[in-house]
């Protein structure tokens, strides 16, 4: 029931953030319900890969962002909207935010070290969460560019009256 | 300009030999450049533009600029050529143009507009109303707090978050009002979202501060640049996604500069 309650949660509030992302990009008023719901699956897809299938961040996040495209290229054509409309806010609330922030204390950190070993461990931080950040950030991007460039057909024409 | 210089008459508009191919040229420029502006990639721009130059009967050649668009139509039944460059159009990302300008390239390619009526929707297009401000203020505040909580900030960090957000999206529109630079604007805001989020620290009201810190400034991170940037490298669009991640990571650093400039200011250290 918990783990339900979780991801449910989950999925709501990727929703919420979703659609008042989206709104910054000013997408057309028929696309916000299908924003909040994507943002929804591609987080709550996320989550269950992490929890129950033992993903690490990296390629979770990969698949995540890999079903929003996928769902994305195939609503585009009945709501005749580009698939960017829906993926592209959709995949900001799986911004890895915190590994960005850990990074850049890290970073200020390391440059006030004293001594070898403590500088060490900043850089370890600065690398780790760097790193980790960079990645996520690329398989969100990589993984719901697929479904685009696999049916470019569908994504280039979704438009079309 | 006058947009009936392009194939105006109803009953010419299978007749390309009649269009004022100079006039066409501009307006797919001027096309292209707010496409690009809006937040369109590349592919996008390319094939829209393509489609509309293949039913004035001419081929159309595109270099895509961080700033400026430029476009070189040829006509193979003449050998005359036609260019025009265009700055980038002053709009900022909106994905309704996006929407409305691929729908109006369709419009076109089908005839069922001729280049005077694109012209005139065009024009149209660019001026759509676009969501109240301060709807979107609370919108972006609201989605933040929810973002605090997707990283595990318990309910008085999503609070502190949404305040921070709310005062750093007012100094925003309220900065960009008065025209002040982007990267200036993003400082700025940055400062003040982190600035604020640090009460946790100081009040010790929640128990994840931490995460509060963190997640304030993220409404302020360009999403969409970094995801076309991407893309168009992806598909081989190299000048245009360097530029596009130029512009990302210069604004992500003018973020870390104010952010940092704020824990600075409060004595915060995050990590042990």
């Amino acid at each position: 029931m918990n783990v339900l309650l979780g991801i449910l949660q989950d999925g709501l509030f990727a929703a919420i953030a979703g659609v008042g992302f989206a709104a910054i990009s000013n997408p057309p008023r028929v696309a916000y319900k299908y924003c909040a719901l994507l943002a929804a699956i591609g987080h709550i897809g996320r989550y269950c890969l992490m929890t129950f299938a033992g993903f690490s961040l990296v390629f979770a996040s990969l698949a995540g962002a890999f079903l929003v495209g996928l769902l994305a290229v195939f609503i585009a054509p009945r709501v005749k909207c580009p698939p960017e409309v829906f993926s592209y806010p959709a995949l900001l609330p799986m911004i890895p935010g915190l590994y960005a922030y850990r990074t850049l204390q890290a970073f200020m950190l390391a440059l006030s070290a004293n001594g070898e070993e403590e500088f060490g461990h900043y850089f370890y931080l600065i690398e780790f969460n760097g790193l980790t950040c960079l990645f996520v950030v690329l398989g969100m991007v990589v993984g719901q560019l697929i479904p685009i460039m696999m049916f470019k057909r569908v994504a280039y024409t979704s438009t079309r009256d | 300009m006058n947009p009936n210089h392009y194939n105006s008459s109803t009953a010419d508009r299978t007749d390309t030999e009649h269009l004022n191919l100079g006039e066409v040229c501009r307006f797919l420029t001027e096309y292209a450049a707010c496409l690009l502006a809006c937040g369109a990639t590349c592919t996008r721009i390319t094939r829209n533009v393509g489609r509309m130059a293949d039913i004035a009967g001419v081929e159309a050649d595109i270099i895509i600029l961080p700033s400026h668009m430029s476009i070189t139509l040829s006509d193979p039944r003449d050998g005359r050529t036609f260019h025009y460059t265009s700055s980038l159009a002053n709009v900022p990302v909106s994905f309704n143009i996006n929407t409305q300008l691929s729908k109006l390239s369709w419009k076109v390619a089908e005839r069922r507009v001729n280049f005077a009526e694109a012209r005139q929707l065009f024009e149209r297009i660019k001026e759509a109303p676009r969501i109240n401000q301060w709807t979107l203020a609370l919108l972006v505040s609201v989605a933040n707090a929810s973002f605090c909580r997707l990283f595990g900030g318990d309910p008085m960090a999503m609070a502190i978050v949404a305040v921070a957000t709310m005062a750093g999206y007012s100094l925003k529109l309220l900065l960009l009002s008065r025209h002040v630079d982007i990267k200036l604007i993003v400082i700025a805001c940055a400062f003040l979202s982190a600035l604020i989020s640090c009460v946790g620290y100081v009040t010790g009201c929640t128990s994840t501060p931490d995460i509060a810190v963190g997640t304030s400034v993220l409404y302020l991170i360009p999403g969409i640049p970094y995801i076309n940037s991407v893309s168009d490298l992806l598909s081989s669009h190299y000048l245009s996604g360097y530029s596009r991640l130029a512009h990302a990571l210069v604004l992500t650093g003018c973020i870390a500069l104010g952010m940092t400039v704020a824990v600075m200011l409060m004595h915060i250290q995050v990590i042990p």
